[in-house]
């Protein structure tokens, strides 16, 4: 039983750090139809940016996401001017191609800027553990997830509560008739992509405590996130929510119970699976143009 | 004007096309003839090492280690009293491109001699390349046991034993334990690698056929990035051994979940990771490499021939110590350089392996000498994590400390 609850308690914390990765990836489709391939690499990104705060001036990683949030959201925004907007009337496979390319620059620079070699921070809880009763609950990790949920809360505040947000929401549902009501679609679609890459901001601080990255470890991420927002319905937050915590404790319920090679096998079988049972993804709608094609 | 526009060319104009073309290739192709027979011409070597993705790490190491080889032999006089050229490419990790590589490499850049890239699951495409086109091919870091079952001619691995026999000593040392403190239960996690694998199971054979008992074992895939759980499951089997196939960032994962979950073996043995010097220490922190076991090629200490200067200049072109496999490269670029020289000439490659095979040659690793197949037939170094600092251990006439730690801290 002790082994049973260890397990969901594993999955739930890893789960909870995949959501807010994967919330501004599914955000930034949900909105503007672009799937971002870089986002991995802003992942990344953040994660050296938040290193180098911690190594040079020993601010708490976590912290850092005071400072990298904002960091990424500005980065995000010249990105989306400089390279994203002059396709936005492309097909959505251009976007795949964009982002790929800006996804092996921004990995190129990493690599001169920081070198190719592994770098992890490491504050001072990064292998201390609560222990509750007799589970084990990593710091860094029950840390992270903490951060990843007020964090994803201030999101679906930010979308629900405000007028920016309704746009936003607005622009994802219908951009024809967010126009027709004086939306400005360029702009929404400016704020929302740099709010994806914010997310990341957030997301890079946790992950550069809790893995050891380089500039080439976007590949692995950018291959876990998409998963998730497949699973959870492209374009749905809530969707890539339960994508996350499901991927999550399907790992570690591998890991665990069946074993450690399978690991990265079973979770995208289950995706498989459910995506035969359910096409648009668990919380994804189910157009008419999917309908008939 | 006009009138010209829509005729066709006339006989004239045909005849001066042809003339301009003939007189411009021969003008090409006696340049082409030049670059390619001048012995004042560099050598140019062809390499690509993974400079990005999975392996860079390693990869980039490796990719200094051949430039401090490159500088030392230019600052020598050269090689056959002409420079060399590296013409590195970046196979980004992938067993496709480094093929793509490779072939670009002889076919199109036309590189007078190759150097092998990083881990076997790169090499083993490469080397192939390399056979097919009867180019001698030594490589710093693709020990798995088949490499070397093809029967490929011109395949020469520069470190001292193949993968099967890196934890040779190590399980010596370990066998030879008073009874009380040696360990009756064994782990063996690794990832999945054909390096990692063959010196995992080899160390586990070993122990079971001694009678240590395996409570856990399994193999993770290279995407594995959460730990948490596997150093979970090897803390419910409790062994009083873990040997852990690993490559890098694994590695140090691994190390860091078994602190979160609370549990050190009494022995721990890692491959390659823990030869990463400052950068090991640097991502698992310096309290949690104490008594870690591993097994290494190249040690900066050593007195082999020519490894202080290598590592005074490694220190003075990229600072600090070198990584094993700058370390590792460096030797390659030594066999290289020893069977060329020895030969007298870089046109017949099947010269250049056959001195290989037939020849000891001395390198910063200590003397390295090779079976028909290309394997090499010594034995690697055992080190130990002490004090954060990376020691050699075993064997004794390379140690560089007669101190062993027989428990990890926090063990049982």
């Amino acid at each position: 039983m002790t082994e049973l609850i260890q397990t969901i308690a594993f999955g739930l914390l890893i789960g909870g750090v995949y959501a807010l990765l994967a919330s501004g990836l599914t955000l930034i489709f949900g909105v503007m139809n672009v799937i971002n391939i870089a986002h991995g690499a802003f992942l990344i990104l953040a994660a050296f940016l938040t290193f180098s705060l911690w190594s040079g001036f020993g601010l708490d990683p976590l912290a850092a996401i005071v400072i990298t949030t904002p960091a990424m959201l500005g980065f995000g925004w010249l990105v989306y001017v400089f390279t994203v907007r002059p396709i936005r009337r492309a097909p959505p496979s251009s976007s795949v191609l964009l982002t790929f390319g800006i996804a092996l620059v921004l990995e190129a620079a990493m690599g001169l800027i920081w070198g190719n070699e592994s770098h992890a921070a490491r504050p001072p809880y990064f292998t201390q553990s609560f222990h509750v009763s007799s589970i084990i609950l990593p710091k860094a990790q029950v840390f992270a997830c903490g951060l990843a949920v007020v964090v994803l809360a201030c999101l679906w505040w930010f979308l629900a509560r405000t007028w920016t947000g309704r746009a936003i929401r607005a622009a994802a549902v219908n951009p024809q008739g967010a126009e027709l009501v004086g939306i400005d679609i360029v702009r929404v679609s400016a704020l929302t992509f740099a709010i994806g890459v914010a997310t990341v901001g957030a997301g890079g601080s946790l992950v550069s405590v809790l893995y050891p990255f380089l500039p080439g470890s976007h590949y692995i991420w950018i291959a876990r996130v998409l998963g998730i927002i497949v699973l959870g319905g492209m374009g749905s937050l809530r969707g890539a929510l339960i994508g996350a915590l499901l991927l999550g404790l399907a790992e570690t319920f591998t890991q665990t119970y069946v074993s450690a090679q399978w690991a990265t096998a079973v979770p995208y079988a289950i995706i498989f699976v459910a995506l035969l049972v359910r096409p648009q993804g668990i919380m994804g709608t189910r157009l008419r143009e999917d309908v008939a094609t | 004007m006009r009138r010209f526009i829509g005729q066709r060319p006339t006989a004239r104009v045909w005849l001066s096309v042809a003339l301009v073309t003939i007189v411009g290739g021969v003008a090409v192709g006696c340049g082409g003839g030049d670059s390619g027979g001048d012995s004042n011409e560099p050598i140019k070597i062809g390499i690509s090492l993974p400079l990005t993705g999975d392996f860079s790490q390693p990869g980039t190491a490796a990719k200094q280690g051949y430039q401090v080889w490159a500088d030392t032999v230019n600052g020598q006089g050269g090689l056959l009293g002409r420079k060399v050229e590296l013409d590195i490419k970046d196979d980004a990790s992938d067993q496709n491109t480094v093929v793509t590589d490779y072939n670009a490499l002889i076919s199109r850049d036309q590189v007078d001699l190759l150097l092998g890239t990083f881990s076997s699951l790169l090499n083993l495409p490469a080397s192939a390349v390399a056979e097919r086109n009867q180019m001698l091919y030594v490589e710093p870091a693709g020990g798995a046991p088949e490499m070397f079952d093809r029967g490929f001619q011109y395949l020469f691995f520069a470190q001292q034993a193949t993968a099967d026999h890196q934890g040779d000593l190590f399980v010596d040392y370990i066998l030879g334990l008073p009874k009380n403190i040696r360990p009756k239960t064994a782990a063996y996690p690794s990832i999945d690698d054909p390096f990692a694998i063959p010196v995992i199971d080899s160390i586990r054979e070993k122990f079971e056929a001694a009678g240590i008992k395996t409570v856990y074992k399994d193999i993770y895939p290279v995407s594995t990035s959460n730990f948490d759980s596997i150093a979970n499951a090897v803390k419910s089997a409790d062994p009083d051994l873990i040997a852990h196939g690993a490559v890098f960032d694994d590695g140090v994962g691994f190390i860091r979940a078994l602190s979160k979950v609370g549990f050190q073996a009494r022995y721990f043995f890692e491959t390659s990771a823990p030869s990463g010097a400052a950068q090991f220490s640097n991502a698992v922190g310096i309290d949690n490499t104490e008594a870690i076991f591993y097994a290494v090629s190249h040690t900066p200490e050593a007195h082999t021939p020519g490894n202080q200067e290598f590592v005074a200049a490694f220190k003075k072109k990229f600072g600090g110590l070198p990584a094993e496999d700058a370390a590792d490269a460096f030797a390659t670029g030594q066999v290289l350089q020893k069977a060329v020289e020895e030969v007298g000439s870089i046109d017949d490659q099947a010269a250049l392996a056959d001195y290989l095979r037939n020849n000891e040659v001395d390198t910063i690793l200590g003397p390295l000498e090779w079976d028909d197949n290309g394997a090499p037939q010594g034995q690697f170094l055992i080190g130990q994590w002490q004090n954060g600092k990376a020691e050699v251990i075993l064997p004794k006439d390379a140690a560089t400390t007669d101190h062993i730690i027989n428990r990890r801290p926090g063990s049982k």
